[in-house]
């Protein structure tokens, strides 16, 4: 059996800063990394792996430094890592990506079964999986939590809004996990040592592919005009390494200044 | 050029909103709108969308949120009713129909809208989203056939008229296979609370270890006269609340947001930073929430929060509008 676990190389959003002047978005410098919600794509796959004799790959649309980055999830316990170097730099449109990925998938695979994060730690747009299964043609269970594989059938716990469903569906498949469904493992030293022996596949789009960029950049349908930051702006007073109960009283103090609380009598 | 405008969700007071900004946008346009659900609709259900916007009503049978057989439906909806842009709500379900119906429609397709604009002489439709999981707000121009956007609630507003009517037409779809078997459902308790009217909320995070921990947080609440909300990872998680505050779930403005045990994921900011005053409690002096606070308490929960109580009760503290 084989299993494809998609990892998106992104950006740690929570490092972008907004100019609160200009309101831009300071992008250089954001650090790039496999998210939780990726890596937990990968410790579906390797859970999986070690109930069943699957062969565990991971497909990644990412920047060349992407590469280290594979091994790990390699010492994860996936065995074989592709990384297609992206022209977008990060930013191509989900339609754009879907295509790039379908045509990776289709060279790498047939795979029984095909995992990834229910969105994107940037993007987070959700398209992924819902894209991959209307251009596979393959069913698709999305935000799983709990999930079994048993003769060939899936079962799995969908997470939804407003209720939790039991579901199960013949393989071939695409799943998407929920947050936090999946912790990734810790690896031990020994499994990282192990990982930089495994190979990692450097693909390009138009070579290993046969995708050409002006055609997918035709794909996506918009332009973007601009882009801009949301400005936070905080007075971020803090109270720390005091005891607790002036903190309090400062903290309640604050927030009568805030015209938020009132004291009784005033005091 | 006219914009026609068809409108899917299938939380009804999200389809409402949609619905209105559906509605002012084609009244500008010169468009008809269109509104896609399941079930019966009678003549009193009808009255209600039109009194929020719609021009046709489509109705089909489907009654399960199955986001593939929704996509047919709306394939079906599309092909006939030839909308310029397909307004759909950014539920669970919606984020995976979206994206399902531009596969199939060829349409160019843009998440997490918060405003719309179409121009009225060329039809063209630009549209702000946010990105980078609500960090920042990019404008896109689209130029496509048809444009697809999903939209949160509360982006925006619905909006009643009177005297609109509105026609049905059935939709009937050929019938497929569900690809996946349901064996068992079970619905998530349900909160009833009002965040979004709420004055003071109160917004615990995975810092808050213990269940046995929201005795003490409600005793704060109801000193605050607070409501409860929490992160995705709390409620979808544990399971300990049904609805989550953040950019997939509910979004408040309350005079006070008091933030305990929670790290300032961006994600869930988005539904938070539209309080007036953002307080938050935390152990950990580098967690994000601190840049995006008023005011910050560095300290253990269980040492500060039982001394806030006792300090709010001594001091007589009372929100100002109790």
């Amino acid at each position: 059996m084989k299993i494809l676990a998609l990892a998106k190389y992104s950006l740690d959003v929570a490092e972008i800063r907004v100019d609160s002047a200009s309101g831009a978005l300071r992008m250089t410098g954001v650090p790039q990394r496999f998210g939780d919600l990726d890596k937990g794509a990968v410790e579906v796959a390797v859970r999986l792996k070690e109930t069943s004799d699957a062969v565990v790959e991971v497909l990644c649309l990412g920047p060349p430094a992407a590469r280290a980055a594979t091994k790990d999830v390699l010492a994860m316990g996936a065995d074989e890592a592709t990384v297609i170097e992206d022209p977008y730099d990060g930013a191509a449109d989900a339609a754009v990506a879907a295509r790039v990925l379908e045509a990776a998938i289709r060279k790498r695979g047939p795979f029984d079964l095909i995992i990834c994060g229910f969105a994107s730690d940037d993007g987070y747009s959700h398209q992924t999986g819902p894209r991959l299964a209307e251009r596979l043609g393959l069913p698709f269970v999305s935000y799983a939590r709990e999930i079994s594989l048993e003769g060939g059938v899936l079962m799995a716990d969908r997470d939804l809004e407003d209720g939790i469903q039991t579901v199960s569906v013949p393989l071939p498949a695409i799943v998407s996990v929920a947050e936090e469904a999946f912790v990734p493992r810790r690896v031990t030293l020994l499994q990282a040592m192990k990982a930089q022996k495994k190979p990692t596949n450097m693909w390009s789009l138009e070579q290993d592919l046969g995708l050409s960029e002006e055609a997918l950049d035709k794909v996506s349908g918009y332009s973007v005009i601009c882009e801009t930051g949301i400005v936070v702006d905080r007075k971020q007073h803090m109270l720390k390494g005091m005891d607790v109960t002036e903190m309090a009283d400062l903290f309640i103090d604050m927030l009568v200044e805030e015209e938020v609380l009132a004291l009784k009598g005033g005091g | 050029m006219a914009a026609g405008i068809l409108v899917w969700s299938e939380c009804p007071a999200l389809a409402l909103e949609l619905l209105g900004k559906a509605r002012r946008l084609a009244d500008a346009a010169a468009g008809e709108v269109s509104l896609c659900i399941s079930g019966d609709v009678g003549a009193a259900e009808l009255e209600v969308y039109a009194a929020n916007g719609a021009d046709v009503v489509y109705v089909t049978e489907t009654s399960e949120v199955d986001a593939a057989r929704w996509a047919s439906v709306l394939g079906v909806v599309i092909a006939r009713s030839r909308p310029s842009l397909v307004l759909i709500g950014a539920t669970k379900a919606g984020l995976e129909v979206a994206p399902r119906v531009a596969e199939r429609t060829e349409a160019a397709y843009a998440a997490w809208a918060v405003a719309i604009e179409i121009d009225p002489t060329t039809g063209a439709t630009t549209a702000s989203c946010m990105v980078y999981a609500g960090a920042g707000v990019a404008k896109y121009r689209f130029s496509r056939g048809v444009t697809v956007l999903t939209a949160a609630q509360g982006a925006f507003e619905a909006s009643e008229l009177e005297g609109r009517a509105a026609r049905a037409e059935s939709v009937m779809l050929p019938n497929e296979m569900p690809e996946i078997t349901v064996l068992s459902q079970r619905t998530k308790a349900t909160g009833g609370a009002r965040l979004e009217e709420a004055k003071t909320v109160v917004d615990i995070g995975r810092g808050v270890k213990e269940l046995d921990d929201l005795e003490m947080i409600r005793s704060l609440m109801s000193l605050l006269d607070a409501q409860l909300g929490c992160s995705r990872p709390v409620s979808s998680d544990r399971d300990w609340l049904p609805e989550w505050l953040g950019l997939s779930g509910v979004k408040v403005k309350p005079e006070l947001c008091l933030t305990i045990g929670l790290s300032g994921a961006i994600q869930h900011m988005v539904g938070i930073r539209d309080s007036r005053v953002v307080a938050a409690v935390d152990n950990d002096q580098d967690a994000a929430i601190f840049t995006q606070a008023d005011i910050g308490v560095v300290a253990d929960l269980n040492e500060f929060l039982p001394v806030l109580i006792e300090r709010l009760q001594a001091r007589g503290a009372r929100p100002i509008w109790v």
